[in-house]
């Protein structure tokens, strides 16, 4: 499993363009790239009282345990996850090695349609995701002006 | 892996509580959750529990949490527990990816050491499966329940899970009076902004 790769602005205005695009000819209302280790990496649309953090987090498990169920049956891969509501429903679909598309939508879309938009946007993710890996493989985030002083102090304080 | 984000200058990183059933776990997480200082409500996440109708963990516990910006960096920890009963272990695997930082919470009583022991096994072998070995991960080992009348003196939990050539950080904790509960996570959070320290530096 390979590290996902540092972001620069460029890539977050790129995923913005991607994910404009995908709300706006799928009429989704949400759509959160997520890693799969349960970060939210990015996120547009219509957040409403949505906790995104948390539904990114449910999220990427939900999808990794049904690629352990496929696992369990000699599949290579299940691609995508959908869940029906009664008023919203979610689509989950892999990105590349590290993270999942995740869609929120209304439950009169069809999920046949989301799909279809969620394929170029995900394929379209990936690429720039590749780019980012390719410009800054390996390396993370650049602390060489920090010392150790720096966290030296407890980080979280008990209440009284 | 920790996922660095320059855009918004925010680093997050996963912090997995790993140990037997009924070890205090799930306890950590709600006193870190109810007891600590944030300097807005926004910083403290929602503290969201898969758990049976027992009360026991089915999935995970997760916990997002924000720490002052280091150097322009908003630092947000991720974190989770793992399900306890060994039943559910294809669950913790799950649970583990990703893992930057390991908090293990044993169970000081003596009929619980046999447990203890079996789990920190599963717990490598866990990592392995995902092509990390212990000895790369920051890990924190927590003796948890010190209150209890019969619990193993911490040399001879020491002996059992701690007897290695580089030996990890200790905490005695009662965690359920939150007593070891912020001295650990102190720990673990700080080992891991080193690790990102010294890794940063290669750049």
């Amino acid at each position: 499993m390979g590290q996902f790769p540092s972001l620069n602005q460029a890539d977050i205005e790129h995923f913005d363009k991607v994910f404009d695009e995908l709300l706006g000819k799928s009429e989704a209302n949400l759509a959160l790239l997520v890693e799969k280790a349960g970060y939210l990496i990015h996120q547009r649309g219509s957040q409403h009282s949505v906790d995104t953090t948390t539904f990114a987090t449910l999220g990427s498990n939900a999808y990794n345990a049904v690629q352990f169920m496929a696992q369990l049956v000699n599949e290579t891969n299940f691609t995508s996850m959908y869940q029906q509501g009664e008023k919203f429903s979610t689509l989950m679909v892999n990105v590349d090695e590290n993270s999942i598309l995740v869609l929120i939508f209304p439950t009169h879309l069809t999920v046949g349609s989301i799909k279809y938009f969620a394929g170029p946007a995900a394929k379209a993710l990936a690429a720039r995701i590749a780019v980012a890996a390719g410009r800054d493989p390996g390396v993370g985030i650049d602390l060489s002006d920090m010392d150790a002083a720096d966290v030296q102090s407890a980080l979280f304080q008990k209440n009284d | 892996m920790a996922i660095i984000n320059q855009a918004t200058k925010e680093l997050q990183v996963k912090i997995v509580y790993y140990g037997p059933a009924k070890s205090g776990k799930t306890t950590n997480l709600e006193q870190v959750h109810q007891n600590v200082q944030v300097p807005e409500t926004s910083a403290k996440g929602k503290l969201t529990s898969l758990a049976t109708s027992s009360d026991r963990t089915l999935f995970f516990d997760f916990f997002p949490l924000e720490a002052v910006a280091i150097k322009g960096f908003k630092t947000k920890f991720a974190l989770f527990t793992v399900p306890g009963q060994v039943i559910y272990n294809a669950t913790r695997q799950i649970v583990l990816r990703g893992v930057d930082g390991v908090v293990f919470v044993a169970d000081s009583q003596y009929d619980k050491m046999e447990e203890n022991v079996e789990t920190f096994k599963h717990l490598e072998d866990n990592l392995k499966t995902l092509n990390l070995k212990l000895e790369d991960i920051p890990c924190v080992l927590q003796y948890n329940k010190r209150d209890v009348p019969d619990a193993a003196p911490v040399e001879y939990l020491d002996f059992l899970l701690n007897n290695r050539e580089v030996q990890m950080p200790t905490f005695e904790a009662s965690a359920a009076k939150c007593d070891g509960v912020f001295e650990t996570l102190n720990m673990i959070t700080r080992m891991l902004l080193h690790k990102f320290l010294n890794n940063g530096a290669r750049k």
